[in-house]
């Protein structure tokens, strides 16, 4: 049986990913043309590659058709209902690195904290006829930190696609949930992390599906162990 | 032929809630999913089953009937007080059973005489669950919000504080968090230094200006989210939340209250033991519970079979007062759940309030409890 690592497709993700497994011992090269998306690992014959863009790959080893992905632990988490059921993550890369927060504008100097933001969510109907509204694209995410972890129900998402940042300047939104490396992008536009609003710390991972066929086959062993030496 | 599905004590069910003077509505299985998210919040949203019209309003196959029996009788414009019944289908994504299963209840809107109304809600639901589970040991837990709201107020707290733990009632670990912090308040945090003079002169009006000021120049709106003035107010507010520390015997107090579990038939003795012991003078509270009390007695029903748990409740920010569970068999199944929701009208765009009492009973649950499950 052919063992499929999904990497990602394009960008410094792609060059990143190439290059954790390249110090792994596994040179990668693209079949046919360099813009080709199937890849082998050279000398070894029965692992082929695929190359699909990070969210692809979250969501193709959560359903199995993969066996392993290289992608960002934020999209395995956001595209994965019970993720931690259907992949294990088995090594992190050190690379890709952004976190997940919630950002309020910077103005609200007396929002600090999600209780304080649970403060203003809840009193926020009465206040402005509506729900707090909070642009996001981490569905997800947003709804497990706000409900499970501190209990804030009362709040809308408005889904965003591009952009998020701007969202609470243009009345959009009112705050946003997204991602962020430097932080720069959300000063530029006047937003502040919230003490305990980072939902997640994400980088770049060796993501492996779960499948019982795994359990005894001595390359998917010999695969982690090589990766998680090199990351 | 019976419906797919419809468990076969439907028709002893449907002639039972006819029987009550609460005329059955019917409500179309697809509704606006906007009430619902809105109401319930965006948690909801995993759970039910959601679509979109070809004009991009956003659809939901009926997750419940309260809200939507609501929406009618305000759309209709109905006088009160009226009460409803209904009998169908609903649909959830669970984890256990399956995704559509049946529901049926009563609503029982704008009745003045809230302990009445209530006592008849429990009432109503235990005998209705009786009938249809013969030979079933029934639980019934019953809560009260207004009585824990009696409570915080009367522990002097500053409104912020109390709104939070009313916001929190029923949501145990929130609660719990809470408790700890207003013994424990957490003295580091400074306001940040851009506004820390303002606080400490006293300036509310400077703050405001500054606030409106730093919104201009940023690109910020003043009035399409908060305003200058509601973030003034509340980082004012918060300064006294901040170092607010509940006395050990005001923590003792409300720790003493949430741990009350008694018989429903020593209820109202329990609470007056409470308050005199705690100092608290929650009277009116205390009126209000025994008044239902006494309806639910005038009933017929067993009191001694209720328990009344001080910390039970719903973290729905419609629930105002009673809420109850039946619930039997071996899996301590909940059969039927029920409630008072005095702000749920208003929020669906009730020009009035409405007070308002429910509950609605699980078909699939009575169900295997019937199979001997």
């Amino acid at each position: 049986m052919t063992l499929t690592v999904a990497l990602p497709s394009k960008g410094r993700m792609k060059d990143d990913a190439i290059a954790v497994f390249a110090r792994a011992g596994l040179t990668v090269s693209a079949i046919g043309n360099d813009r080709s998306y199937r890849g082998r690992i050279d000398g070894i014959d029965d692992v082929e590659v695929a190359f699909l863009s990070a969210s692809e790959i979250a969501r193709e080893v959560g359903a199995g058709a993969v066996d392993f992905g290289v992608t960002g632990e934020d999209l395995v988490r956001e595209s994965l209902a019970r993720a931690d059921e259907r992949v294990e993550i088995t090594a992190r890369l050190g690379f890709g690195n952004a976190d997940v927060v919630v950002a309020v504008p910077d103005i609200w100097k007396d929002v600090d904290s999600m209780a304080d933001l649970g403060d203003v969510a809840a009193d926020f109907r009465s206040r402005h006829g509506r729900r707090l509204a909070i642009a996001t694209k981490y569905w997800r995410l947003t709804q497990s930190f706000f409900s499970t972890r501190h209990g804030i129900q009362l709040y809308r998402i408005v889904e965003s696609l591009g952009a998020t940042e701007g969202a609470p300047a243009s009345g959009a939104a009112d705050i946003i949930v997204d991602i962020t490396t430097t932080g720069s992008t959300l000063k530029a536009n006047h937003l502040r992390i919230l003490s305990d609003g980072v939902i997640l710390r994400s980088e770049a991972c060796l993501v492996r599906a779960r499948k019982p066929g795994h359990d005894d086959d001595p390359r998917v062993a010999a695969l982690i162990e090589a990766v998680r030496s090199a990351g | 032929m019976p419906e797919a599905g419809l468990p076969d004590f439907a028709a002893d069910l449907a002639r039972a809630l006819d029987a009550l003077e609460a005329p059955r509505v019917d409500i179309p299985v697809i509704q606006p999913a906007e009430p619902f998210l809105d109401m319930a919040g965006e948690d909801l949203r995993r759970r039910i089953f959601l679509t979109e019209s070809e004009t991009g309003e956003s659809l939901c196959l009926r997750p419940e009937f309260t809200i939507p029996v609501c929406r009618a009788h305000i759309a209709e414009n109905v006088a009160t007080p009226r009460r409803y019944s209904y009998l169908g289908q609903v649909f959830r994504q669970r984890r256990e059973g399956g995704n559509e299963f049946y529901q049926a209840g009563v609503e029982d809107l704008g009745e003045p005489d809230e302990a009445r109304a209530d006592a008849r809600a429990v009432s109503e639901a235990r005998s209705l669950i009786a009938q249809l589970t013969p030979g079933a040991d029934l639980k019934i837990i019953l809560g009260d919000q207004s009585v824990f709201e009696a409570v915080v107020a009367g522990l002097g707290l500053p409104a912020g504080w109390q709104k939070r733990l009313i916001h929190a009632f029923g949501n145990g670990p929130a609660l719990d968090a809470m408790i700890a912090r207003l013994a424990n308040p957490d003295a580091s945090a400074q306001p940040d230094a851009s506004v820390a003079g303002f606080l400490a002169r006293g300036d509310v009006a400077g703050l405001e200006a500054h606030i409106e000021q730093v919104m201009q120049e940023t690109g910020y709106s003043t009035h399409a989210s908060r305003s200058p003035a509601e973030i003034a107010a509340r980082l004012i507010g918060k300064q006294a939340l901040d170092a607010t520390r509940l006395s050990p015997g005001a923590l003792d107090a409300l720790k003493a209250f949430l741990a009350l579990d008694v018989a429903f038939d020593r209820a109202a003795p329990a609470l007056s033991d409470f308050a005199r012991h705690a100092g608290l003078d929650i009277s009116l509270a205390q009126q209000a519970f025994e008044a239902r009390l006494d309806a639910l007695s005038e009933r017929g029903e067993d009191l001694s079979s209720i328990r009344w748990r001080a910390a039970f409740g719903r973290p729905l920010d419609y629930y105002t007062g009673l809420v109850f569970e039946i619930s039997a068999g071996a899996h301590n199944l909940v059969l039927a759940g029920g409630g008072r929701y005095d702000r749920l009208m208003e929020l669906l765009g009730a020009q009035e309030p409405i007070p308002a009492v429910g509950f609605s009973l699980w078909l699939d649950r009575i169900e295997s409890v019937r199979a001997g499950k």
